[in-house]
């Protein structure tokens, strides 16, 4: 009610709830440290100032997006290289973040669902040579800036496609499909399984008798357990609705995965 | 560029990196402090060296010897017999001690050791003294430390003929960072600087990560990637972690520690030979100092014989009319110290299922410390690790400093045309950090085991009516309930506008950069009103006690509950 009269009253909160509904969001399902400063530092000017003034010590700058150095966004700003990506090939200069380089393009990925196989973890390492905080002490306070929030980025780019549920969120928020981790589930079916799922759980009463209950299931083999293929089901049937732009089915997929992985969670500590 | 004239540094700023860098980077030193050794380490142009003392050792104990008026630490002093040590003039296992209360155990297992560790049990921190021309003599763990430290130091700029400054420090996995604060001041007493403090298995993996980048070189191999279990017993702590490598960049996947290792085995085995050992020793009279040690020396000896031997004679006359004469086997020993083997199965399991691991996705496994000869302890980490071979290609005593070394020439910025420091640890945070929330529960806001620099937010709303000021209490740790885990800080968010409950709502955020400076920005989300940057951690002494003091004046007037669960990843 009050919330709901603020926003009547004034346009600028308004526009604060609904940001920060955006922040709200997006930090809850893989942190964004880029969005969360653009909600800060749009109502929280003098935050942003401190934490520019922490020198080469910042995690993460809060440099805006339309600095003068954006504008020219695919070239390099020290050698006006063109085809400067997170470094410049040229001249070897650590870029500012472009936030229309997403995650996959980070990694030379195609931007689909599947990308299992995929050696990731050597280009997050190959680009952490470049640009982690540790390696860039010969360079400018500006570009060590500029490292810190790329490597930062890199290594929410890793987090993020590693993870097939973050991944499968990731990829529908750049399809511009909202996914919000907590509405209430409808589906009885799902509700219906979750509440077995926890059930048997809460009956095991030791480790024993929780892997019992995994090989009574039979897909159980060493660290594989029931909802671990219940969720892999789940993360086919989402890239097939992807696929097909069925965003409402997809919706449906990465809500099942979400339960599982929280269902995975508690057996795991648990056992 | 014009130098500033005159920098005044924050009052917290203990690690600050160095802002100037001169053409010729001092190389920071690496040191392994050890709850019984340590040592030094650094980067010589080529590889790294371990600096031997004016008497040609690499390992020094880990001592500081209190007698007239000049302190005396184990870098230069000359035991004339294990029993020097023990005659209550000297503290050692600083490290178990260093930034704990009196409530901890601990301390109060400390409290067996031949110098005075006295307790008030009430959270505050414990009074050490040690014992000279018959008087107990009051220190710290900071101020033991510090004078070691700076042994050292002049040890080690004597060997390099260039003054030492920059330092990087191994410790613990399960240190809170508040011992990590206690660990920098001593530092600074030193007149040290810390470029890092570097948890012991991290400084393993990055050694580890060197060996596979120069084999890979060698064989001309592509360099895939590696995963690694490191475990680490020493005298004090158990650490395990799993590092997943390739060329030359470890990336540390999971940590784990606590606080178990040599030290309570050798309790453990003193407290069987003699069960009424406490009651004996109590009162800490010259006499029964002296019998104190007499127990330890010969309990150490056989400890260090049951790695080879079966069986070990014990015959030892306390001179009081107690006398002891058995055999002790090997099983006997495992018997008496289960618990603590358990806990290290515990801890590697533990690590593995944090890494999202089995043992079958391991390729190496590495066993360093001291307590890496008890054959116990190797069959847990073999039939844990389910393989007959571990890792050769380390000496357990040097690894970690070596590690340490190379860490110290990365981090200042040293480059070898060899390629030899191309190298990266991206570490990751061995204990979950968050606020009070929810009751007494402790919510995490960035989680264990997340890659660092790291940037987390998390919402929480008021639990009463035109509740109008909330506080911030950040914990460290891993367990469910505050109480249970270490207590960092704690400011007040005011000003928040009068509203119903649950509508306020308040934004925590918590930063770790790259120097692992966490720091936690907090405020209510409306223009006008400023968030508050609190660098961590605020507490000093007596931790346990504010707590308690907090809680009894504002009850739960003051609380926040979650907004919302989060997903974790
Ligand atoms: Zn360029």
């Amino acid at each position: 009610m009050w919330m709901r009269k603020l926003r009547i009253l004034t346009p600028f909160s308004q526009k604060l709830l609904f940001t920060k509904r955006e922040t709200i969001t997006i930090s809850s399902s893989y942190c964004k440290p880029e969005f969360d400063f653009h909600t800060v530092e749009q109502f929280f000017p003098q935050y942003i100032r401190r934490v520019n003034f922490r020198g080469n010590n910042l995690g993460f700058c809060g440099r805006s997006l339309f600095s003068c150095e954006a504008a020219q966004r695919n070239s390099c700003w020290n050698c006006c290289n063109a085809k400067a990506f997170l470094v410049c090939t040229d001249c070897g200069c650590v870029q500012p973040v472009d936030h229309s380089v997403d995650y996959f393009k980070i990694f030379g990925l195609e931007k689909k669902y599947g990308i299992e196989g995929e050696n990731l973890e050597r280009t997050y390492k190959d680009w952490q040579r470049k640009l982690h905080p540790d390696l860039v002490h010969t360079k400018s306070q500006k570009e060590r800036e500029y490292a810190a929030e790329q490597s930062a980025r890199v290594i929410d780019a890793y987090r993020t496609l590693t993870d097939p549920l973050s991944r499968a969120i990731y990829i529908l928020k750049l399809e511009d499909v909202h996914v919000d981790e907590e509405e209430k589930i409808d589906d009885v079916e799902l509700l219906t399984e979750m509440l077995e799922i926890r059930e048997t759980v809460d009956e095991a009463a030791d480790s024993q008798a929780l892997k019992q209950i995994q090989e009574q299931c039979g897909v159980w083999t060493s660290g594989q357990i029931p909802i671990q293929g219940k969720f892999e089901q789940s993360s086919i049937s989402f890239a097939d609705a992807l696929q097909s732009r069925k965003y409402i089915e997809a919706l449906a997929a990465i809500r099942r995965m979400t339960y599982y992985k929280r269902a995975n969670e508690e057996i795991v500590k648990k056992l | 560029m014009a130098e500033q004239a005159y920098t005044v540094v924050s009052d917290s700023e203990t690690t600050g990196e160095e802002k100037t860098s001169s053409t010729f980077p001092e190389i920071a030193i690496g040191i392994d402090i050890g709850t019984s050794q340590c040592s030094v380490a650094v980067w010589n142009g080529s590889q790294v060296e371990l600096l031997r003392n004016t008497r040609n050792r690499k390992l020094m104990r880990s001592y500081v010897t209190f007698k007239d008026e000049v302190p005396a630490g184990g870098v230069s002093d000359e035991l004339a017999h294990e029993y020097d040590m023990l005659s209550g003039a000297a503290i050692f296992n600083m490290k178990r001690l260093i930034g704990r209360v009196d409530t901890d155990p601990v301390v109060h297992a400390s409290k067996s050791l031949p110098f005075l560790v006295q307790t008030l049990d009430i959270g505050v921190r414990p009074f050490i003294a040690a014992l000279v021309n018959n008087m107990w003599r009051s220190t710290t763990p900071e101020e033991v430390l510090a004078i070691f430290l700076v042994e050292l130091r002049a040890m080690a700029e004597v060997k390099l003929k260039r003054p030492v400054r920059n330092v990087v420090l191994t410790i613990p996995v399960s240190f809170s960072r508040f011992q990590l604060t206690r660990i920098e001041r001593a530092c600074a007493m030193a007149g040290l600087h810390v470029l890092r403090l570097m948890p012991e298995p991290t400084a393993v993996a990055l050694l580890y990560a060197q060996q596979q980048q120069q084999s890979s070189h060698e064989n001309m191999g592509s360099g895939s990637e590696k995963i690694a279990l490191i475990f680490n017993m020493g005298a004090g702590y158990c650490d395990v972690a799993i590092t997943a490598t390739a060329g030359g960049v470890s990336q540390i996947k999971a940590l784990a520690g606590s606080t178990v290792g040599g030290e309570d085995l050798l309790q453990n085995l003193m407290h069987h030979l003699l069960p009424n050992m406490d009651d004996l020793f109590s009162s800490h009279g010259i006499e029964e100092i002296k019998r104190m040690g007499l127990l330890r020396v010969a309990t150490q000896d056989a400890i260090h014989k049951l790695s080879s031997d079966i069986s070990v004679p014990i015959n030892l006359d306390l001179g009081n009319g107690t006398k002891l004469s058995k055999v002790l086997d090997r099983a006997e020993f495992e018997e008496v110290n289960k618990g603590v083997f358990e806990k290290c199965e515990a801890l590697i399991k533990r690590c593995l299922q944090d890494a999202k691991l089995e043992a079958e996705d391991v390729h190496d496994v590495i066993i360093v410390g001291g307590c890496s000869y008890i054959p116990m302890v190797r069959n847990i980490v073999t039939s844990i690790c389910k393989r007959d071979e571990l890792y050769s290609g380390m000496n357990p005593m040097e690894a970690a400093v070596r590690g340490a070394a190379l860490e110290g020439a990365v981090a200042s910025g040293i480059s070898d045309p060899f390629g030899n420091l191309d190298l990266l640890t991206i570490q990751a945070t061995p204990l979950s950090i968050g606020i009070q929330a929810d009751g007494s529960n402790f919510v995490p806001i960035i989680n264990q085991n997340t890659t660092t620099p790291v940037r987390k937010e998390q919402i929480f709303t008021t639990v009463h009516d035109n509740q109008t000021e909330a506080l911030i209490l950040v914990y460290e740790g891993d367990e469910k309930t505050v109480e249970e885990n270490h207590l960092l800080g704690y400011f007040k968010i005011t000003g928040i506008p009068p509203a119903p409950k649950g509508v306020p709502e308040i934004n925590v955020c918590m930063d770790i950069d790259a120097s692992n400076v966490l720091r936690v920005f907090a405020g209510v989300m409306l223009r006008g009103m400023p968030y508050m940057e609190v660098r961590m951690p605020t507490v000093d002494d007596g931790h346990g006690w504010s707590a308690q003091a907090l809680h009894k004046t504002y009850g739960s007037n003051l609380d926040v509950v979650t907004v919302q669960k989060k997903t974790q990843h």
